[in-house]
């Protein structure tokens, strides 16, 4: 039955953790609320450690607060993380994404540091600062860097910050085995910059339910058996994982009709499996290549999504061919997924960017298997712990009127 | 009840055969002058484009050789090297055109996709059986209102054309992206 103005406006007659207001994903304010929140205080994975292979090797990165990083492995091996960004006016200090330096030199006033963050050279230094300030004074802002298994490479600005592993909490203990067998490597990467939200992308890759918009994932998924049967797990701090399931590539037109004969080591060779950390990480495995998505919100309605194909370091050039091929098949710029995902979150936000029209996205799913909505209501939840407010009813406009 | 057009179809008279002399001796034709060859070459990279801008997928097959290849390669700076997004024979190209119309119909009515083409330069084997054409490419996207016009990438063809027999066929065609991010939506549709 289509909805009256006052219909359309009422909140459903679900428990308020069963769906949120549109706002979340809208508001200018709530979104200034989240970085400072949210994106500041979390742990988030920036890059591979095969990003930078070798000594003195660096990768620009953005931070998902939107500060410019860069990654950097010493001479003694170490990986640290630096703002990218010169302590003397400001300037970035790479403009390449990834390259290779002893010394990090700002083109700006020549000023160099070294890749433990030292400065090492002040142009005219005596001449222009005498005895007032010194290189020890003005070195790199070093950012906390950790890695978790499988070399993934996380960053916190938060020095105050716990440790990486109490923040992933065991959600990746899923794939203990394909994360520790062989070393990773990546082989991919690209972005993307889409107009919506950045929860709004986390919530697709989070639902499985979402996937009868892809004809790639009904024909090798959802049709599949067991496929209804798969449970979430959820962990601390927002992040959740889902059961593992046995997926029939041959199912899709494109494979030759076969079953992929390369896999993944320390895994079955067709199991689909993967886990979402909050706020904005997933990691996806689908034989013989793995997914990475990481992203760094512009704004409410604006967002980076960068995502990272890994397979296995020492591959032979055979089945780096074939890891990549299946990969960019689906995962890739031109795949199957990407691109149909990025419609729909695209279309979201054109339907809802007003704000002011109210309404609700719901999550209200209960089925106990792999359409449930948990793994959305988990997300909130611990959205709503750290924002203080509910995310049914951020702005408090409900209580007021249950008040009056 | 069902008829077939080839029970009603009416064979063709002798006379008719005998004006077929000229068409016979068209299909033998060489391309003995530089233009008609390079009209062929042009031609035929530029049918190539409005097939696929018409996501009429059987008519672009039927432009490329049998042992077509097709790939869409860029340079990845962050990761300091080349890379291929998609890589195809022609059998591999058929199944991926045959599924794409499967695939969320949404995303065709999104796109109304538009291939700028100049040819830059054409060179040819020594016995004039192939040509290896360098063209620069720009893929446009029209909103389906037609009030927004996206560029979606920036790119180079690099061709093969195969020159047999009298005809053009597209013999490889690598697209060399400068843009790397594909719009808003990116794209399932290879360039």
């Amino acid at each position: 039955m289509p909805q009256s103005a006052t219909q359309w406006g009422r909140t459903p007659s679900l428990p308020p953790t069963h769906y949120v207001d549109s706002r979340i994903y809208t508001d200018q304010t709530l979104f200034e609320e989240e970085q400072e929140k949210i994106f500041e205080k979390v742990w988030s994975l920036v890059c591979h450690e095969s990003e930078v292979p070798n000594a003195y090797d660096f990768r620009r990165c953005q931070h998902m607060s939107g500060k410019e990083l860069l990654v950097i492995r010493g001479k003694d091996m170490k990986i640290r993380t630096f703002y990218n960004q010169c302590p003397h006016r400001g300037n970035v200090i790479a403009f390449e994404p990834s390259g290779n330096a002893k010394r990090l030199t700002c083109i700006f006033h020549l000023w160099s540091f070294d890749t433990k963050g030292n400065c090492v050279e002040i142009t005219r230094e005596k001449e222009g600062f005498q005895d007032r300030l010194s290189k020890k004074d003005v070195g790199l802002r070093e950012v906390k860097t950790d890695l978790s298994a499988g070399g993934f490479v996380w960053v916190n600005v938060d020095d105050d910050c716990g440790p990486l592993e109490e923040f992933i909490d065991g959600s990746l203990d899923c794939f203990q085995h394909e994360f520790s067998t062989k070393p990773l490597e990546i082989i991919s990467y690209h972005k993307a910059i889409v107009p919506s939200n950045y929860k709004l992308w986390h919530d697709t890759n989070r639902e499985l339910y979402h996937e009868y918009l892809h004809r790639h994932n009904r024909m090798v998924a959802v049709m599949q058996p067991g496929y209804f049967d798969r449970l979430y797990h959820i962990f601390g701090n927002g992040h959740m994982s889902a059961d593992p399931m046995d997926t029939r590539y041959d199912a899709y037109e494109g494979y030759g009709g076969e079953q992929r004969k390369l896999g993944w080591p320390g895994g079955g060779d067709t199991i689909h499996k993967f886990s979402d950390l909050f706020p904005t990480m997933t990691f996806n495995l689908r034989p013989p290549a793995l997914r990475i998505d990481t992203m760094v919100p512009l704004g409410p309605d604006k967002t980076i999504i960068e995502y990272r194909g890994l397979g296995i370091k020492g591959d032979t050039p055979a089945e780096r061919a074939e890891r990549f091929c299946d990969h960019n098949a689906v995962w890739g710029p031109f795949g199957r997924n990407l691109s149909e995902d990025q419609i729909a979150v695209v279309g979201q936000m054109m339907a809802i960017k007003t704000g002011r029209d109210n309404s609700y996205i719901l999550h209200g799913r209960e089925e106990n298997g792999a359409h449930d909505d948990i793994c959305l209501r988990h997300y909130y939840s611990e959205w709503s712990k750290r924002m203080g407010r509910s995310a049914a009813d951020p702005f408090n406009e409900q209580a007021a009127v249950a008040a009056e | 009840m069902a008829t077939t057009k080839t029970a009603t179809k009416k064979p063709r008279s002798k006379s008719a055969a005998a004006a077929k002399p000229t068409l016979k001796k068209k299909v033998e034709f060489r391309f003995e002058t530089l233009f008609e060859r390079e009209k062929a070459v042009r031609e035929l990279i530029a049918r190539t484009c409005l097939t696929m801008d018409a996501y009429d997928f059987n008519s672009y097959l039927d432009l490329c050789h049998e042992d077509f290849q097709y790939t869409i390669t860029t340079y990845s700076p962050e990761l300091r090297k080349d890379i291929i997004w998609l890589d195809h024979d022609k059998m591999g190209m058929k199944t991926l055109l045959d599924v794409l119309p499967l695939h969320a119909s949404d995303h065709f009515l999104r796109l109304t996709m538009s291939r700028h083409l100049s040819v830059y330069t054409i060179d040819y084997s020594a016995n004039d059986t192939r040509a290896s054409v360098v063209s620069g490419l720009q893929v446009f996207n029209t909103a389906k209102d037609g009030g927004v016009t996206e560029l979606l990438s920036v790119a180079k063809y690099f061709d093969t054309v195969a020159l047999e027999g009298g005809k053009a066929s597209l013999l490889s065609r690598e697209v060399r992206l400068d843009t790397r991010m594909l719009g808003e939506t990116g794209s399932l549709i290879p360039f």
